[in-house]
């Protein structure tokens, strides 16, 4: 009898039979007979065993192991791994899924992982209206040992050891403030807590009190024996009534159990505690306030000095402490100040608890040790931006702190960082904002909290704000005047240095800290009368059309659309944007990020809709109509490229009735539209329409002829061009500076791309490609490739794949072809086969801190890899090739340098797109290539007013505000895009496009 | 309190009450009632609870509160303690999902994996 090393039980009952259990048993038969084991393992059917639902099954013996919802694609693996090499595929096991085998320790979330809680240990565990349990973690134990092992002076001694420093804001070292009141003369003396927590956005006070509020009490106690007070008050707001409650269970529970009261522990020491509920003045959380309002009279401060510690309540010494300093007392005084020493920084120590607010997925409390990275708290305990938006700013210290913006992610949270960044620490709350805030706005809301807050003592916190306050107001309503700015900071500083109390000296901090990190969002309100983050809506008509950076009328021309009026549409858009058709296919559509719509279901297709108008018309007329031209000036100006700010700048002046000659170095007209921007992006039949549509206009183009070599500024001065424009785009490509990066099979990608498209593509059938980079032009190389058949093309980029420049749609189109995409590799050279490219080293990189970006810098860890290519595509970056342009108008970075809206240094030489900015968008380009146009023709005497028609604001059919889908175009199918450069999406039919126009809101109909 | 050794025994006979009743009477539930939770929703669930464990004769069962753990975004929460298995933390829990539950881990001893918040990533379905 033949013997079998294993028997294979496949699954043959129903269940598994219908989930493909019977290729299954095929497949393993053929692959067990390839690679030669048919005599070894025998493969058998057998019945249910239950576990329909992860059908098919397969048991295989003697191991009885159980294989569940594996397919004949697994087969080759299984039986390599596990029937040849003895290895189990430990995907393919069956999980049980009532086990515990998934769950983790709480620690091990990433949310408590970086963690460290010391004021928080009890909060979320143990139940705050149960003294036993509080006892049961050892709580009482350090007043216990306080009482009767140590002196008053020992308990200070050791505070102060701790290095525990006020966590109420200005972070006054604890134990001195103790001293100084324990040695204050008089009688009584008293403690408080304050907890009059008044920051929009922070609850850190409020969640210790609900959740550990013997706690704080223990603290005080402590407190009140190192001083000497036998009584202490807690300043709690009456909007707490959570942690009112459970405050008034904690205080009689220890009075029961003796823990407060006469005569504790034996040792005669006496001290109560009685609540104090405060009517949410905010200015009542500044200390002398407090103990007015405690004293019964009205919440107003008063100069200091006397301190507290000297005159305090009723005139007595008294300790003011925040609820979070005292709920470290306790852990102090049982482990030591030794212990509280070693966590935190050098001059702060310790923890700290933050409110995460704001634009943050886990919106909750943390407490992490001090010298935390801002970074760290928002990306690794935080969850980091909702929707994948970018972090802009957090403001800590809440009205009376500042602002951090995203270039000091790295740092370090304590006292003195902060103070440096020109915010404070403040009590804890933490607002994390997202490019969608505006900071003018931003300072305008805090101002208007310290506005209604202030109590009216003192002339510059009640005048001073108020007309800071109505500063920003005009501002933010667009009626900026200049020298806004600068009179705000006078302001602020004049408030700061002669305000009463801290209330009125912080109060202007918010304001100068986004003016010191955001002043061009203030020149932009103020001059342009613009909101770039559209926010202020006084500024704009609608978000949609305000982030556009060409400022096209994005609700009256997809109102057109939803009418059928394709033509009018089109034409509306090419009064702001000469490239209707080509937008509609390859724009990143920032108003599609800020479209009102978002918040109701999903935004709208706004590029689909344009690129459905323009199809329309192309397909009807068979060609595009153009404006016509502006009555002729006679004035004659050379635009050197033919790019989108090329084109775009030409349009305009033909608008204003300039005679435009485009001169372009390549055989094409359309700069990166035609040799950069892959056809399966943009077909090429559909950007000569476009650029036919200019030339209709009388724009006058000239291939192959490249400036600096066919025509000079000599030349062309000569023929009677009073202005000429440079938009030479960056077609240079950046070296990846590595060894031996110039052998052959090592490519730049704008080089490659413009091979292809220019008909000179490189054979790469067979061969395996890798692209090194991770913007636009590495996934448009790496699709270009998988088109030419390369065998196989992976993209190596050495950061991570949310931290790519590419458009996150491009990236997964790419993989969906199958390109392989591999992060966090960085080449270190190429390695060579004679003079042929075999592969690039690489190092692995590891994250680390955070760049000015506010993206994860990367690092090597170390580990090597070697990935094999036979041709490396090189996509970094690019630079303009400057070749022929005088050395007078070039500045930094091998850019072109202009000075206001385009001009160079040299008369009558202006320069715009890619060539002074490095790459950038299309929509960019043609924002720049009006802006240029309109100096051109200030510059040539005209008014540089470049007008759109006016129109009507009225809604032409219903606002639809049930739940609609955001319409989706059809794309081609992957297979039928190999070997070709067929474009890939396909576009709307007129039902869709009429669906889809009809979700816009009309933010810009007012009425 | 007059000693510190009086303040030991009473931790201990915490303690002990706390390890007993987790131990005997086998489950226990705990419902975060800090101001977040409560604004979530946390008291319709812990009446859901109770009138689950009514309805279900379970008396054995202790129900507890706390207060806030920190991950607000999340509430409410509730934690599951069943002997023998850690502490079981479920996230934006709703009066239907705290019912199933208690049909399902409280019950059954199958843990809701779909909503526990202490569970690895990429479960293999």
């Amino acid at each position: 009898m033949q013997f079998y090393r294993s028997h294979v039980l496949v699954c043959a009952g129903t269940g598994c039979h219908a989930s493909g259990s019977a290729e299954l048993k095929e497949a393993l038969t053929v692959e067990l007979r390839r690679q030669g084991l048919s005599h070894e393992v025998k493969v058998i059917d057998t019945g249910c065993f239950g576990f329909c639902r992860f059908g098919p099954n397969m048991m295989v013996y003697p191991e009885g192991v159980l294989y569940t919802g594996i397919t004949a694609a697994d087969v080759p693996e299984v039986v390599s791994e596990h029937f040849l090499k003895g290895r189990v595929v430990q995907r393919l096991l069956y999980v049980e899924p009532e086990t515990q085998s998934r769950l983790v320790d709480f620690e091990e979330i990433p949310f408590f992982h970086k963690q460290q809680r010391i004021v928080l240990a009890n909060c979320g565990l143990i139940n705050p209206e149960s003294i036993d349990e509080y006892v049961a973690r050892d709580g009482y134990v350090a007043l216990g040992t306080a009482l009767t092992r140590m002196t008053p002076a020992e308990v200070i001694e050791t505070l102060k050891r701790s290095g525990l420093r006020g966590r109420g804001g200005a972070g006054f070292p604890t134990g001195v403030k103790w001293e100084f009141t324990a040695k204050a003369p008089g009688s009584p003396k008293y403690v408080v807590c304050n907890a009059d927590e008044g920051d929009p956005g922070a609850f850190m006070d409020r969640s210790t009190l609900e959740g550990d509020p013997h706690a704080v009490l223990e603290g005080m106690a402590i407190a009140g024996y190192a001083i000497g007070a036998n009584r202490g008050y807690i300043y709690v707001r009456a909007e707490y009534p959570i942690a009112v409650q459970r405050l008034n269970i904690a205080i009689d529970q220890a009075r029961k159990q003796e823990l407060l009261g006469k005569d504790l522990f034996g040792t005669g020491f006496a001290f109560d505690v009685e609540l104090r509920l405060g009517s949410g003045a905010f200015v009542c959380g500044e200390e002398t306030a407090l103990l007015a309002s405690i004293e019964g009279r009205r919440g107003e401060p008063r100069p200091r000095p006397p301190f507290p510690a000297q005159r305090g309540l009723w005139g007595k010494p008294t300790v003011i402490n925040n609820v979070e300093t005292l709920a470290n007392i306790p852990p102090i005084i049982r482990n030591g100040g030794e212990w509280f020493a070693s966590i935190g920084t050098e001059t702060s120590k310790g923890t700290k608890v933050f409110a995460l607010a704001g634009d943050i997925i886990n919106n909750g409390l943390v407490e992490v040790p001090m010298g935390t990275s801002l970074g760290d708290i928002v990306y690794d305990i935080g969850g980091g931006i909702p929707d994948g938006k970018r972090f802009k700013a957090a403001q800590t210290g809440g009205p009376s702190g500042g602002c951090i913006p995203a270039g000091f992610l790295n740092t370090p949270i304590d006292y003195e960082s902060l103070q440096r960044l020109g915010t404070i620490m403040g009590s804890g709350g933490l607002i994390v904002m997202d490019q969608d805030t505006c900071m003018v706005d931003l300072a305008k809301f805090f101002l208007e909290f310290v506005q209604d807050e202030s109590c009216g003592k003192c002339a510059p916190c009640r005048i001073g704000t108020k007309r800071m306050l109505e500063i920003l107001t005009r501002i933010t309503r667009g009626e900026g005047r200049e020298g806004d700015t600068d009179l705000l900071i006078e302001l602020g500083e004049s408030i700061k240095a002669s305000a009463l109390c801290g209330l009125g000296q912080s109060a202007p901090n918010p304001v100068l800290s986004t003016i010191r990190y955001f002043r061009d969002e203030y020149d932009a309100h103020i001059r342009d009368k613009r909101c770039p983050a559209s926010v202020c809506a006084a500024l704009f008509t609608a978000p949609c059309t305000n982030s556009c950076p060409a400022g096209v009328d994005v609700p009256i021309y997809l109102d057109l659309v939803r009418a059928g009026k394709f033509r009018e549409a089109y034409l509306k858009v090419k009064e702001a944007n000469p490239l209707p058709i080509v937008c509609g296919r390859v724009c990143n559509h920032p108003c599609e990020a800020r479209c009102r719509r978002e918040q109701l279901d999903a935004p709208l297709a706004i590029r689909e809709l344009k690129r459905f108008a323009a199809d329309q018309v192309l397909s009807t007329e068979g060609k595009l109509p153009s404006p016509a031209a502006g009555a002729g000036t006679g004035r004659r100006v050379a635009v050197i490229g033919s790019g989108p700010a090329g084109l775009t700048a030409a349009y305009y002046l033909t608008l204003k009735g300039h005679r435009v000659t485009v001169f372009e170095a390549l055989p094409q007209a359309g700069g990166m539209l035609a040799v950069g921007i892959p056809a399966y992006r943009l077909p090429r039949s559909v950007l000569e329409a476009e650029i036919k549509s200019l030339q209709s206009m009388g724009i006058e183009f000239r291939l192959k002829t490249q400036y600096g070599k066919d025509v000079t500024a000599e030349s062309l001065a000569r023929d009677g061009y009073e202005a000429t424009l440079l938009a030479i785009g960056a077609h240079r490509d950046q070296k990846l500076g590595i060894p031996d990066e110039d052998s052959l099979g090592v490519l730049p990608a704008a080089a490659f791309l413009r091979r292809v498209a220019l008909g000179d593509a490189p054979s790469l059938p067979g061969k395996r490609v890798v692209v090194v980079g991770g913007g636009n032009a590495a996934i448009d190389a790496a699709r270009t490739a998988w088109r030419l058949l390369a065998r196989e093309v992976e993209i190596v980029y050495r950061r991570r794949r949310e931290d790519m420049p590419a458009q996150d749609e491009e990236v997964e189109a790419a993989l969906e072809e199958g390109v392989k995409l591999t992060t966090l590799l960085n080449p270190t050279g190429v390695t060579l086969s004679g003079r042929n490219v075999t592969g690039l080293d690489c190092d692995e990189m590891v994250t680390a801190d955070f760049d000015g970006s506010g993206r994860r810098r990367t690092v090597p860890s170390g580990q090597k890899r070697h990935v094999a290519a036979d041709l490396v595509i090189a996509a970094i970056g690019q630079g303009p090739d400057v070749h022929g342009v005088p050395e007078a108008a070039l500045g930094p970075r091998g850019l072109v340098a202009v000075s206001g809206m385009g001009a160079t240094a040299l008369p009558g030489l202006f320069a715009a797109g890619d060539c002074v900015t490095g790459p950038a968008t299309v929509i960019e380009a043609v924002a720049a290539g009006k802006s240029v146009a309109a100096a051109i023709d200030r510059y040539l005497g005209g008014d540089g007013v470049l007008a759109q028609n006016p129109v009507e604001r009225t809604l032409s059919a219903p606002i639809i505000e049930d739940l609609l889908k955001r319409e989706h175009s059809q794309h081609l199918p992957c297979r039928e895009r190999i070997g070709n450069f067929s474009e890939v999406e396909l576009g709307y039919d007129a039902q869709a496009a009429c669906r889809e126009a009809a979700r816009c809101l009309r933010c810009d109909a007012k009425s | 309190m007059k000693t510190l050794a009086e303040l030991k025994a009473l931790k201990e006979r915490a303690s002990k009450d706390l390890a007993l009743r987790e131990q005997t009477d086998a489950q226990r539930i705990v419902v975060g009632m800090g101001t977040c939770g409560i604004a979530a929703g946390a008291r319709e669930v812990m009446l859901s609870i109770l009138d689950e464990l009514g309805k279900r004769n379970m008396s054995k069962v202790t129900v507890g509160q706390t207060g806030c753990v920190g991950l607000c975004a999340q509430e409410p929460i509730i934690d599951v303690m069943v002997p023998g298995q850690g502490r079981v933390t479920y996230t934006k829990v709703d009066e239907q999902r705290a019912r199933r539950i208690i049909a399902e881990h409280v019950v059954n001893g199958h843990v809701c994996l779909d909503w526990a918040l202490n569970v690895k990533d990429e479960p293999r379905t």
